[in-house]
């Protein structure tokens, strides 16, 4: 929304020009100038550049719902807005299970289970939603090449011997797991950002990263000068990245 | 009418062209006329009456706002001032303790910020507070429709239809114990699907939506004229990343501030917003500082800080015009933002249906 550029603000033809004389391009530049820098830019006359300033606004500004609107599109598809952990005393705390939407941490110290937990989350995803899954295809972003073929087979055939007996299903289950293996910060970085496309094609319904911190950690060392900021750039770029991703699938991240 | 022309808003080139041609005043424009104008700076006439027209438009609002009327500079007595903060209403939060050291409330026509760490409990009074500015007056609140600003994401809805179900239930209960008319018309408009539907919800995604949302927000709140709380949820978090000009960081934060004032004073609505935290590094130790920087500081009025002491949630007033400083206890439970009770008596009513965390209906609803 904020790289949207002027000519699609509905801004006359001249004037686009003559902003990006200035190289005023997108809404991004057009709104971090003041008010006096505006009416030098555009020639334009104090209130002329406020009624500018209001186009430009409802151009990139976000739409307006009501709590309520929300509300009643949730009740629409209940199923949709959890992913059940099948454990059942976790997914009271969780009132539900996994949310859909947002994006859920999972931290414990190393050896705890993490990744098992992340395995079993795959191919609960994969079940069809009458066994409480997501009946969808999942894409795990490995960082410290953890994952298991064999354990998520064993897991598979372990806990719904009665859903996978056959080993086609169990071939049709691992081939809707994608694997992704990113070894640095930059490589994840560029991998979440081209989720989206893939997440669409595919048919995505949950989406692992495993894990942030190892890949963070490896590569800024917090005692340099400067790495802090570096890091909570790249996290926080992510993370947005991320809550976008979620948000807009409507799956749980 | 002795204003110089250097300081009208008209069009750079025209103001070049008019100080080129020797004029310094606005009575000189207005005595020249139209036609005059055009023949001697060489614009056509239409442009020289639009010209004219913002100059009389400037020179007229002058002269109200000099003998003291309502206009950009509003001049006042103390004492009306003093009788206009009296009468105002203040937001509860259903927690006793957070209301008395704020004063009543969240106050109306302030910017209140709230920071804290993650998970401490911002987001979830902002939901409170939400739902708490639309309480009905003879219950004690204002009666108002509330704007949420996501930028973070956070917002549950589930988590507000919990809270409302709450607040709309403590309502029913008082009212059953006092039996007055008007508490049970106002109960009427005072339902779930009513209060849920005067939150209005916008999710910006980063900071130019941010920028755009508050341009847009005066003309949406005189289309909506009963809104009393705008909630910035994350003011920080679009913020934070991807900035490598500070200044203009600074720059737009403060234009940000001085928008966000306009629009509680002249809507006489309360602004709350959410900080993140910060490691400030020092010589030997780091603390925890709100975040964006120092002359962020200056923006928000009333400054609470939310922070952990083992497993208590301690609410700080930090800085606030009225109120002293202190700190006091609280707890979010299955209903929403409450006041932590003495151990004695949670104890003895565990039992009993009412919900033991509830403010205690005693205290009642102010008048």
């Amino acid at each position: 929304m904020a790289a949207k550029k002027l000519r699609r603000a509905q801004l006359s033809q001249e004037m686009c020009e003559r902003l990006s004389r200035y190289q005023i391009t997108t809404c991004q530049d057009f709104l971090c100038l003041s008010l006096l820098e505006l009416m030098k830019v555009t020639g334009q006359s104090y209130y002329e550049v406020q009624k500018l300033l209001c186009k430009v606004s409802r151009a990139c500004a976000p739409k307006m719902q009501t709590v309520y609107e929300m509300k009643l599109r949730k009740s629409i598809n209940p199923s949709s807005a959890f992913l059940s952990t099948t454990l059942h005393s976790l997914d009271r705390v969780l009132h539900g299970g996994v949310p859909c939407g947002s994006l859920t941490e999972i931290t414990s110290p190393p050896g705890c289970g993490k990744t098992q937990f992340c395995i079993m989350l795959s191919v609960l995803a994969t079940l069809p939603v009458s066994m409480g899954g997501l009946d969808g295809a999942v894409i795990y972003i490995d960082t410290e090449s953890a994952f298991s073929a064999e354990r998520l087979i064993e897991i598979a055939a372990e806990r719904f011997p009665t859903y996978f007996d056959s080993d086609e299903k169990l071939l049709c289950m691992s081939h809707s797991i994608h694997l992704y293996r990113e070894l640095t910060c930059c490589s994840v970085l560029k991998r979440i950002m081209s989720l989206e496309e893939e997440i669409i094609s595919k048919k995505v319904k949950l989406l692992i990263i495993d894990s942030v911190a190892s890949v963070v950690r490896k590569e800024f060392d917090t005692k340099l000068q400067g790495n802090l900021a570096e890091r909570s750039n790249f996290l926080t770029r992510g993370a947005s990245v991320l809550k976008y991703l979620a948000e807009e699938f409507s799956i749980p991240v | 009418m002795q204003r110089e022309v250097g300081t009208l808003p008209l069009a750079p080139a025209l103001r070049a062209r008019l100080a080129a041609a020797g004029f310094q005043t606005a009575q000189e424009l207005l005595d020249t006329g139209p036609c005059g104008l055009s023949k001697e700076i060489g614009i056509s006439r239409e442009e020289a009456l639009e010209a004219l027209q913002v100059v009389r438009q400037e020179c007229h609002g002058d002269a109200p706002r000099t003998a003291g009327g309502s206009g950009a500079t509003r001049k006042c007595t103390a004492l009306e001032l003093l009788e206009e903060e009296q009468t105002q209403g203040s937001i509860i939060t259903f927690c006793s303790a957070l209301d008395n050291i704020l004063g009543g409330g969240v106050q109306l026509t302030k910017i209140t910020e709230i920071c804290g760490a993650p998970g401490v409990g911002k987001t979830q009074l902002c939901m409170q507070l939400a739902v708490d500015v639309q309480i009905p007056e003879c219950f004690g609140g204002v009666a108002g429709e509330a704007v949420f600003i996501d930028t973070e994401g956070s917002f549950m809805v589930d988590r507000v239809v919990d809270i409302a179900a709450a607040c709309v239930q403590h309502c029913h209960l008082i009212a059953e114990a006092q039996q007055e008319e008007d508490h049970r018309k106002a109960l009427e408009t005072f339902s779930l699907e009513n209060i849920l539907s005067h939150i209005y919800y916008f999710r910006c995604r980063d900071y130019t939506e941010l920028l755009a949302q508050v341009y847009l927000l005066p003309e949406f709140l005189s289309e909506h004229s009963k809104v009393r709380l705008v909630v910035i949820d994350g003011i920080a978090f679009p913020f934070r990343h991807d900035f490598e000009d500070l200044s203009l960081r600074t720059r737009l934060l403060n234009g940000l501030a001085q928008q966000l004032i306009i629009i509680a004073n002249d809507h006489k609505s309360a602004v709350v917003l959410t900080n993140q935290m910060t490691t400030r590094i020092g010589q030997s130790q780091s603390t925890l500082v709100p975040a964006l920087g120092e002359s962020w500081g200056h923006a928000a009025t009333v400054r609470l800080i939310f922070h952990w002491d083992n497993t208590q949630r301690l609410a700080t007033l930090y800085k606030s015009p009225s109120q002293k400083e202190s700190t006091i206890a609280y707890h979010i439970t299955s209903h929403g933002f409450r006041d932590v009770q003495p151990p004695a008596v949670t104890q003895s009513t565990e039992g009993t249906e009412l919900n033991p965390r509830k403010r205690p209906r005693t205290e009642g609803e102010k008048q």
